[in-house]
């Protein structure tokens, strides 16, 4: 956990004409890390993760990952680069199959051109199977199997995160941000979601920023976290020092479920 | 070398004859990947060689816990080779009843298939002293644990491999040192009262039960059978261990457990059992796709069912089919009953076994109905198979004809009496309690029933689950309750009565997915179960598939009264056992406030019910339960 960081957030200041979403947001990950970001709801928490995937363009301040700056590139080339994302309200195609909807999230690693993988010889074909087995590898981990084959249109809520999950994972990340993954879940849902999340993190030794609301899982898991609240950073520490900082007892105004 | 008398040696027999057959198949990763008779060899010679370096001896248990692979296949095999007992236990068990389980056989390993499994092991593993090794199979999210008890099977079988290159021959030595009266397994009875029993079954027990499968209905090494039934079942370790050894048909096993449907279908399995809920589950979720479907095809379906019955009644009774009849039943599997057959994934089927507990005979006749050939199988753990249906004699009511070798008969309270040389050979640490069971050389099987004068057994229900009603009439709970769940808006019933009483009444389980779907197709708004059951409509919906099943019952056994429950009885708070049977008199002693207020003229009820939630945690739910006359 200690050396370089992976990801370093430097002075981010993020404005939407009057309304300020991000003051002067500094914080560090690194490597083999679970950050957790959390803040009362409009805190910014979101703004932080499109500013990373560079969706958002921040007026002011710099993000460095693995030393070299990406401040202004574009967010297919921070996909490219091993910083993947899930979604709140789950970007899935849903008129494909999980299955498909996983292959295309491999689409940053596929090295053949269009006329290659049109004509499907050797090394395309081998390319793809490769992909597939990669593929069959997240199935096979977040027990997609049973619904492999079925439209992401027609599965209920708590799947289709699922499914967000394998499609962030399918890029191979060395960074994954995690928006909100346990949003609108039962207990059983979250707890098999989180079984998934600590796997993926032992297994593929990915750092993660996890935005979430639910505070038993959050200081169960992470390693450190960064509170935010109207835009600016009001606090961070492990989740111990956390728990009872006043200043973000506060900000949360008595829902310390903490 | 002499004739084999051990399931392994019939194994290492197939080995050498089949080679480089395919013995198993599994789909992993989206593939079916194979195993030939040599890749299995292999891994039973390696896993049963690690056994016994790490101190396995003749007579010693192995337990096993976790979903059908064939790594549990393997670890029987490499188990029996050694001399040694496999013990099954239920996948869903807590490490309360694990610890009983493992406790209770003395095993000295474990096989725990995956994380789950095995966190329960480690849970329980203070009170198990005796374990020598816990083996996992499937690594996911093990790869963090440090136990010196854990070790992958990759591991054992690099280390047997070892010792089989020190040793070359000893694994086929501990094969021939193996005897007919060895245990081979322990199955614990399902504990529907009391705390279970482990009966023990030898090794010349399990082959002539098997061998009784294959002459009833031979099978050979062109059958595929899809093996998902738990191994800690009886009808498991007989139809997919015993019937594969012995008959060399090749194992399938699913990629998981809700994907079994599929993987049926993918295979084109020839040979199946299913216990009698999932018939009837296949059945109501088939009912359930017709409620649901176009006009045209609701129709059709409406057409040519009738005629697959009235096909698969004049066949039982072996009477002529008129050409009419025949044209009409070509037309109907070809518009429908053959589609629906592939569907199921069923078309290749040759044989569907189903026993455990009562079948309505109207499943039977409508998968018979559908062509499905269906059969009855009769038996128990400790009684071994006893009665199966020969092709030809499928009689819906019926449990079929006793097996060669068996004898069957009644006592004079109706209680079934077995002699069968393939049933177990007694109860472990409970010589006692076997004892009892046995009077004058017969074994009382504590069902109660009759035979036919074709020489069928009918069971009719347990000896204890026979209950009086007033005027000293015996009825048999069961017996409605099996045609009761034939509806698809019925999942689980409880027929209550007693000598206080003059007629039966019962408690309703709907079927939440069905009733649900029901509801929304007539506009009606709910949330839970426990609001769905109570809603006029769904009690008047309930009261209607009673009352059509009251016609068919003798006036004394009709239902007067029931009342929906506001929620599903459940194993994990000991309502069911888990096989899903129910436990009457824990179900009767619990619910006796509602019971009385059945009969006792009320029309509804506040109910406080106790739940336990999946994590141990518990609370409380006050509901107030409508009680309907039917």
């Amino acid at each position: 956990m200690v050396g370089q960081p992976l990801l370093e957030v430097q002075n981010l200041k993020l404005a939407f004409g009057g309304h300020l979403a991000l003051a002067d947001v500094s914080f560090e990950l690194f490597p083999e890390e679970i950050l957790g970001l959390i803040g009362p709801n409009g805190a910014g928490k979101t703004s932080v993760l499109n500013s990373i995937t560079m969706f958002y363009h921040p007026q002011e301040g710099k993000i460095s990952f693995k030393g070299k700056e990406i401040t202004g590139l574009r967010p297919h080339q921070i996909a490219r680069i091993g910083i993947a994302r899930t979604f709140q309200h789950i970007e899935l195609f849903s008129g494909l199959t999980v299955l498909q909807n996983l292959m295309v999230g491999r689409h940053v690693r596929m090295k053949s051109g269009p006329l290659a993988s049109s004509l499907f010889f050797g090394k395309a074909r081998r390319e793809e199977i490769r992909h597939r087995e990669m593929v069959e590898d997240i199935i096979d981990l977040l027990e997609l199997e049973a619904i492999r084959d079925k439209l992401v249109g027609s599965l209920p809520y708590g799947q289709r995160k699922r499914v967000d999950l394998g499609r962030a994972l399918a890029m191979e990340p060395e960074l994954l941000l995690l928006d909100e993954p346990l949003a609108g879940m039962n207990v059983e849902e979250k707890e098999d979601m989180v079984r998934f999340i600590m796997d993926i993190f032992e297994l593929k030794k990915v750092s993660v920023i996890l935005v979430e609301h639910d505070m038993g899982v959050v200081m169960d898991i992470v390693n450190r976290l960064v509170v935010l609240d109207f835009g600016s950073k009001i606090a961070e520490g492990r989740p111990g020092e956390i728990k009872n900082n006043e200043t973000v007892i506060r900000a949360y105004l008595g829902s310390s479920e903490a | 070398m002499a004739a084999p008398q051990t399931l392994p040696q019939f194994f290492l027999e197939n080995c050498r004859r089949y080679g480089d057959r395919i013995a198993m198949r599994e789909k992993d990763r989206g593939v079916w990947k194979r195993y030939t008779w040599r890749d299995y060899y292999e891994r039973v010679k390696n896993l049963s060689l690690f056994l016994v370096k790490m101190g396995l001896g003749r007579g010693d248990k192995v337990a096993v816990i976790g979903e059908n692979t064939p790594e549990i296949y393997w670890t029987e095999m490499a188990v029996q080779a050694a001399g040694g007992a496999l013990v099954g236990i239920f996948s869903d068990c807590n490490p309360e009843e694990v610890k009983f389980f493992v406790n209770h056989a003395d095993a000295t390993f474990i096989f725990a298939h995956d994380q789950e499994q095995v966190d329960k092991v480690l849970e329980a593993k203070d009170d198990m002293p005796q374990l020598k090794k816990a083996v996992y199979w499937d690594p996911k999210g093990l790869w963090n644990y440090q136990d010196p008890l854990l070790i992958s099977i990759e591991e054992a079988l690099a280390l047997g491999l070892s010792y089989s290159e020190e040793h070359p021959d000893y694994f086929e030595k501990l094969v021939s040192d193996g005897r007919a009266d060895d245990i081979a397994v322990i199955i614990f009875t399902s504990g529907t009262t009391g705390r279970p029993k482990a009966a023990m079954i030898s090794q010349a027990g399990l082959i002539s039960s098997a061998r009784g499968f294959s002459e009833v209905d031979g099978y050979g090494p062109q059958d595929n059978y899809l093996s998902f039934v738990p191994v800690a079942w009886i009808t498991e370790q007989l139809l997919g261990v015993a019937g594969s050894i012995l008959s060399g048909f090749v194992v399938n096993f699913p990629e998981s457990a809700e994907t079994v449907n599929e993987n049926i279908r993918e295979l084109g399995a020839s040979i199946l059992f299913f216990s009698p809920r999932q018939w009837e589950s296949i059945n109501r979720m088939i009912q359930s796709k017709i409620l649901d479907t176009s006009w045209l095809k609701k129709k059709v379906y409406h057409f040519c069912l009738p005629v697959g019955l009235k096909v698969a009644d004049l066949r039982l009774e072996r009477k002529n089919i008129g050409t009419g009849l025949k044209f009409l039943h070509w037309l109907s599997q070809w518009l429908a009953l053959r589609n629906l057959r592939d569907n199921l994934g069923l078309k290749f089927l040759r044989v569907g076994y189903t026993a455990g507990s009562a079948v309505s005979p109207d499943i039977l006749r409508f998968f018979q109905a559908v062509g499905v050939n269906i059969k009855q199988i009769y038996g128990s753990s400790e009684m071994g198979l006893v009665t199966a249906h020969r092709d030809g004699e499928i009689r819906p009511e019926t449990s079929g004809r006793p097996l060669p070798g068996v004898e069957v008969s009644l006592s004079e309270e109706g209680e079934i009496l077995v002699k069968n040389p393939g049933m177990c050979v007694g109860y472990y640490k409970d010589d006692q309690a076997f004892a009892r069971k046995f009077r004058d050389g017969w074994y009382c099987s504590g069902d109660y029933g009759y035979i036919d004068e074709e020489g069928h057994l009918i069971v009719v229900d347990r000896m204890d689950d026979l209950r009086s009603l007033g005027r000293g009439r015996k009825f048999s709970p069961q017996y409605p309750e099996v045609r009761l769940r034939f509806s698809p808006y019925i999942k689980e019933v409880l027929v209550v009565g007693d000598e206080k009483h003059n007629y039966p009444c019962c408690l309703v389980n709907i079927d939440l997915d069905n009733v649900g779907r029901w509801a929304e197709t007539n506009r009606i708004a709910y949330t839970t179960l426990a609001d769905l059951s109570q809603k006029p409509e769904v009690l008047e919906l309930i009261r209607k598939e009673i009352w059509k099943i009251n016609k068919t019952l003798p006036e004394e056994a009709r239902l007067v009264k029931f009342l929906n429950m506001v929620k599903e009885f459940d194993a994990d708070e000991a309502e069911l056992t888990r096989t899903r049977k129910l436990r009457r008199s824990f179900l009767e002693e619990r619910y006796r406030e509602l019971i009385e207020a059945l009969y006792s003229g009320q029309d509804e009820l506040e109910v406080k019910t106790s739940i336990e939630y999946r994590d141990g945690r518990k609370g409380t739910m006050t509901r107030r339960v409508k009680i309907c006359t039917i």
